[in-house]
């Protein structure tokens, strides 16, 4: 799995530390000479300068220091967070964090609430990084933001979008097919992540094996977009394996033939390691001689961002 | 202790703020030379009186290392003075107050100092895309051991955005916030920079209205309490007594200075909302021995309005945690009874990259010499001047007097 948000690089100085919060522990290296507790770890108490420092382990509870919502993402790969809740925590031993809160409402954050820990594994390989919510908050103490479980978990909400009734419209009924034009989109699809090995898996079938897609090396190196991004083309046919729930389903039709399309756009990029959602709605319908000609347009969206990355006019004639 | 008033700045250069897209590309010894020409020429000297040099070193163009020998063997310069100085917005002050130290040491007797802004041509080998990869972390490091890099990054915080507003957040919790004096700041600096043709927002009134309906970037902050980035450019000539004596305009004596800095990231500050401008300006007042209500104009860093706010504060302007009541009780534009960026601020003048903290020195220049334009204050002696870097991480204070 690979992601482009940055991750925490452990040093020999600071492993101890991201080896706790693997394990579930927070600790901070406190100082033997003066008792100072020191944050971020380094090579020395900066308040005497003394070198004699030992890790403890601490219950990692809080208050809210400061804090700002994001409305412009600090960096395209964070659109799935926003708004982003960037906090400032002050721990009861007195260092202050660099964070995010989770599980609160904007309403919820003030300046000086009381916060307890949440150790979140972001990767794969167990990286966990160290949130906060209230401490009030009925919230599990470690979660898992991989994105293939944060893929999961939608794919869950979609299954039950997706099983609740939907009106049927027949294809021939012209007026009814006429009213699903709208333009309102549906709610939001199941997620898919596009990860590297999808990636080297359509550049082998495509052919496009171009750098910026299967090079992750150079791509974090010469990219503008720090890392490698999907094909086009694979996000635009991942729509496949995206369940849109529609309050509506088409019937009586003998045949359904995709058309094509009126529009086929990639705005925006999507970075290896990104969940992926769609939506749509009904652009046109037009009654042809053949059958009934619907316009679907289907957006596909990184999660969280406002700019799609694939727009597709998609054309579809009921026969 | 301290300057003796020794030194002034004489002439100086900068360029009309532009697009990065449509501002000609120029390398940065290129730049260099153009804008040392022009100061110098502004200040009716010649480049044989030029012996010492204080330059921008970081994202300097053609080299990464031995940045003032090039830069004085590009020019055709012999210098008893060479300084680089990396202190982000604070540099332009940092530059010039360096300058005066070391005339009034006898180190030298006129030095440039000079920021390169606009972007340089890119030879065959180099990547167009290095800006865009460069500014993707907004200025944090990314190198393994940065403890930027390893606590900052991970959770988003990056760039400035965010840092300030969780100052501005802060400081709303402890001393309430309101965004109609926020906002007043924009604008009282936009109706100067309606009397500056050199402005980027020339020509362009701003209406509180405006702001609040601005888009909101991180709350509190709105897109337009938020500089503008633009190429440009900026030099200044500070000179001996002596050699001040010879050039064209009334100098801007450097008679006191200060600068504090503890921290790359507010988080880690004693206190976020008490910034390093109040020990720097502290300095500043004690060594040119005058008070603040000597004062008339101040030039205040601007890159956010929350930034002009706490200086106004911790620079002892205004009562600590009453800003924003102090602001909607004074006038701030080059009319009015406290006169503060009167240019327009980089607000609404353009921040190119770290020469824009040098448009605030030139203001000063140009209202101590008289060469305001429609803008030029009746009487303008003395002139406070600030510097910020980072987020509120380094911070720094001229006064400037007439000569």
């Amino acid at each position: 799995m690979s992601t482009n948000k940055p991750l925490p690089m452990p040093t020999g100085i600071s492993a101890p530390f991201w080896n706790g919060l693997k394990e579930g522990r927070v600790t901070i290296p406190q100082c033997k000479s003066c008792g100072h507790w020191v944050f971020f770890p380094r090579r020395h108490c900066d308040k005497c300068w003394s070198q004699d420092l030992e890790w403890k382990e601490v219950k990692g509870t809080g208050t809210l220091y400061t804090y700002t919502l994001t409305r412009v993402p600090t960096m395209p790969d964070f659109a799935d967070e926003m708004p982003q809740k960037m906090a400032v925590v002050e721990l009861d031993e007195g260092v202050r964090i660099n964070t995010t809160l989770i599980g609160l409402d904007e309403a919820e954050i003030a300046v000086g609430m009381r916060l307890k820990p949440v150790i979140d594994t972001v990767a794969t390989d167990g990286t966990a990084l160290l949130r906060f919510t209230a401490a009030d908050k009925d919230i599990p103490a470690r979660i898992d933001s991989t994105p293939a479980a944060l893929a999961a978990a939608a794919e869950k909400a979609a299954e039950t979008a997706a099983a609740a009734p939907r009106r049927q419209v027949r294809f021939d009924d012209e007026a009814a097919m006429k009213a699903l034009v709208s333009e309102d989109y549906s709610p939001w699809s199941s997620q898919v992540v596009v990860d590297q090995a999808l990636i080297d898996e359509f550049a082998r079938l495509s052919g496009d094996d171009y750098w910026i897609h299967t090079d992750p090396e150079r791509a974090r190196r010469q990219s503008p977009f720090g890392g490698t991004i999907a094909h086009g083309a694979l996000v635009q046919v991942l729509q496949s394996r995206l369940t849109i729930p529609l309050d509506y389903e088409v019937v009586g039709f003998n045949n359904m033939v995709n058309y094509g399309s009126d529009r086929l756009r990639f705005p925006a990029p999507v970075p290896a390691g990104s969940r992926i959602h769609a939506r749509s709605r009904v652009k046109a319908v037009e009654k042809l001689p053949k059958g009934m000609q619907m316009t679907l347009e289907i957006v596909t969206h990184v999660v969280g961002s406002e700019r799609p990355s694939v727009i597709n006019d998609l054309v579809i004639l009921y026969m | 202790m301290g300057l003796k008033g020794n030194a002034a700045i004489v002439g100086a250069a900068q360029y009309k703020p532009e697009k990065y897209a449509t501002a000609p590309r120029m390398f940065h010894l290129e730049q260099v030379a153009d804008l040392a020409g022009r100061a110098l020429a502004d200040a009716g000297l010649k480049a044989s009186d030029i012996d010492g040099l204080v330059v921008h070193g970081p994202q300097f163009h053609e080299a990464q290392v031995f940045v003032p020998a090039m830069a004085a063997e590009y020019l055709g310069l012999s210098l008893n003075f060479a300084e680089v100085v990396d202190l982000g917005g604070c540099s332009s002050v940092a530059a010039v107050w360096r300058a005066a130290a070391a005339i009034e040491l006898g180190l030298c007797q006129a030095v440039l100092c000079v920021i390169p802004s606009r972007m340089a041509p890119f030879g065959p080998d180099e990547d167009p895309a290095w800006m865009a990869r460069a500014m993707r972390f907004g200025g944090h490091s990314t190198a393994f051991g940065a403890p930027e890099a390893e606590f900052d990054l991970p959770y988003g915080h990056m760039g400035q955005n965010t840092g300030y507003a969780m100052i501005a957040q802060r400081y709303a919790a402890k001393y309430g916030y309101d965004p109609v004096a926020m906002a007043k700041i924009a604008v009282d600096q936009r109706t100067n920079a309606l009397a500056n043709p050199d402005a980027s927002f020339f020509g362009k009134p701003l209406t509180i209205d405006d702001v609040l309906a601005s888009k909101m970037v991180a709350e509190p902050l709105r897109v337009l309490e938020i500089v503008m980035p633009v190429a440009g450019g900026a030099a200044v000539i500070v000179a001996s007594k002596e050699v001040a004596a010879r050039a064209r305009n009334r100098g801007a004596c450097i008679t006191g200075f200060g600068e504090h800095l503890s921290f790359k990231s507010p988080t880690y500050a004693a206190e976020m909302t008490d910034t390093p401008i109040g020990p720097a300006a502290e300095h500043a007042f004690a060594m040119a021995g005058i008070g603040r209500s000597d004062i008339h104009a101040a030039q205040i860093y601007d890159c956010y309005t929350i930034t002009v706010l706490l200086t106004l504060e911790d620079a002892g302007f205004a009562p600590k945690g009453e800003g924003m009541r102090w602001v909607r009780e004074h006038d701030l534009t080059y009319r009015g009874d406290f006169p503060m960026n009167t240019h327009g601020g980089q607000l609404s003048f353009g921040q190119s990259g770290t020469a824009g903290g040098m448009s605030q020195v030139i203001e000063a220049f140009h209202q101590i010499a008289g060469r305001a334009g429609e803008r030029q204050l009746r009487r303008c002696d003395t002139v406070f001047v600030s510097g910020t870097g980072g987020v509120m991480s380094e911070q720094g204070a001229l006064i400037l007097q007439g000569a």
